[in-house]
């Protein structure tokens, strides 16, 4: 391959992922502004929130809980050199509130509910059940995308603080009732230390930025996903390469904007 | 018929490509009002691709496409919306909503565009599933239905909002004799009862010509006969005699284009 073919590739990869930057800007906007004309909007909407929302509750809680364990044991491990031990419960609650508990929410967020998103989509694309929609005299994109869109928002900052909760209390289980750390120094430690604005909102905020980029990652990938077998694949995988990417950049950026 | 409001579908000039394929060069459809219009022509020459335009699911490059006094590229968002619940089509899967029983799939577009109270429109749909045969069927879902049920199901849907116009891509695809039966019956039945306009896409011949009362032949991006059946059956013109004849050879040659065969065999190398 000659020079001038390696730059026309790179030409062309630029200007495909510019024209996909450009679609996806377009189908935000219209997924999100465009006039709603169903009333059965909420219905859908309920729908979504239980096939996004609660049926990722039970990695989100197995996860958490684990996460917890795990922070505490080895928080335990190292403070106990520095005869620190009492502060395992703070430490934990404050690696949870501020990082892990939106990261890995919105990790396991995409590879759960957003590939199943993608998957979807692409599916109902292959199968022409959007074009026969839109044949019908109905948008997909309010039909179809958006409550799912507005599911992975409301849903996934609410599975975070779930998972927070859960790894808390799955390090106090390793923290006070395994090592002993006293009851009282691993919760009181905590509250003095955990503000709400600086540490809980902050976190909450991570977690709605999240929602709303791998949320946005899944559903568009699903509708621009090319439709076959092969399309849906590769979607499925991009949705979940892109939104892990995306929210391990955004925490570098927001970390670096907030504390 | 040469009034322009005898003709609820009017292509004029329309020119489609796909990257550097010319799809359709300047082509002139029309289809007339009441009657059912077959568009048949070879795989590939584009006979989806022509419906897809006539629903605004794609653009034409340029020319207008006319439906019911609407220039169907103009339309904004919203009034393409609105336009196409006066369209019924019914895609080559059938494209049933997997997650709908039969029942709610015909109900959908009732629920979605109409304020109707909940009896009106288990009566109107029973009496869709009744025309298509599928009364007895609403409570199962699409993965229990055999191919041609899910045609038939599908078709109740796209007439359930009573449409001006009614477009089939590829309806005999696939289909046993049974189906295939059923679904010709059908289509000509519904357009005169229901005094509708019906576009057939198909390349199945003795069925599309059975019941179309006027035929359009495309290929190579151009209209290359147009008439009634019979007419079509008589056309001098060889391409249109090779098509309605069925034959494996002729302007449409059997062979892809390819290097002398002799020389060919003669190579050794896999991709030379």
């Amino acid at each position: 391959m000659s020079l001038v073919d390696r730059v026309v590739l790179l030409g062309r990869a630029g200007l495909d992922t510019l024209a996909a930057l450009g679609r996806s800007g377009l189908f935000l906007v219209n997924v999100l502004f465009g006039r709603a004309r169903f009333g059965n909007g909420w219905t859908l909407l309920v729908k979504q929130l239980h096939a996004v929302g609660v049926l990722s509750l039970a990695i989100i809680v197995v996860s958490g809980l684990f996460i917890g364990m795990v922070l505490a044991l080895q928080g335990y491990n190292i403070l106990v050199g520095y005869g620190s031990e009492q502060a395992v419960g703070q430490m934990v609650a404050l690696t949870l509130l501020r990082e892990l508990g939106p990261v890995v929410t919105a990790l396991l967020f995409a590879g759960r509910a957003g590939s199943a998103l993608t998957a979807e989509i692409g599916l109902m694309k292959a199968t022409e059940q959007l074009s026969s929609m839109e044949m019908i005299g109905v948008d997909p994109l309010k039909y179809v995308i958006a409550p799912r869109l507005w599911a992975g928002f409301i849903s996934m900052p609410l599975l975070a603080m779930v998972f927070c909760v859960v790894g808390i209390w799955g390090g106090a289980m390793v923290a006070v009732d395994w090592l002993g750390v006293y009851s009282g120094s691993y919760w009181s430690n905590m509250q003095n230390s955990v503000e709400f604005s600086e540490d809980v909102l902050n976190g909450l905020i991570k977690a709605v930025v999240f929602a709303f980029v791998v949320t946005w990652i899944a559903v568009f990938q699903g509708y621009d996903c090319e439709p076959t077998s092969e399309g849906i694949s590769r979607a499925t995988t991009r949705t979940v390469v892109y939104a892990s990417l995306a929210v391990l950049g955004l925490d570098f950026i927001l970390t670096a904007l907030m504390f | 018929m040469n009034d322009a409001s005898d003709y609820i579908v009017d292509l004029r000039n329309i020119t489609f490509r796909r990257g550097s394929r010319v799809i359709f060069d300047n082509v002139d459809i029309r289809i007339p009002r009441g009657k059912v219009t077959g568009i048949m022509g070879p795989s590939g020459c584009g006979k989806t691709t022509l419906l897809r335009l006539i629903g605004a699911q794609l653009r034409p490059d340029s020319g207008s496409i006319w439906v019911n006094g609407q220039n169907i590229p103009e339309l904004g968002r919203e009034q393409l919306f609105a336009a196409r619940q006066h369209m019924g089509m019914l895609f080559q899967s059938g494209a049933l909503f997997t997650d709908l029983d039969v029942f709610e799939n015909v109900a959908f577009p009732l629920r979605v565009h109409t304020d109707l109270p909940e009896d009106m429109i288990r009566d109107i749909v029973l009496l869709k599933l009744q025309a298509v045969g599928l009364r007895g069927a609403r409570k199962l879902m699409p993965d229990e239905l055999s191919g041609g049920m899910k045609r038939r199901v599908a078709l109740a849907r796209a007439i359930a909002l009573d449409p001006a116009l009614m477009m089939y891509d590829e309806p005999f695809v696939g289909q046993d004799p049974i189906s295939m039966g059923v679904l010709v019956r059908l289509i000509r039945l519904l357009n005169d009862a229901m005094g509708l306009t019906s576009i057939v896409v198909s390349h199945d011949l003795a069925e599309t010509a059975s019941i179309a009362d006027y035929l359009y032949v495309v290929g190579d991006g151009q209209v290359l006969g147009q008439g009634t059946p019979d007419e079509l059956m008589n056309s001098d013109n060889p391409r249109i005699r090779q098509f309605m004849q069925g034959e494996p050879d002729g302007p449409v040659p059997f062979h892809y284009p390819a290097q002398d065969y002799v020389q060919d065999l003669m190579q050794t190398e896999k991709d030379a």
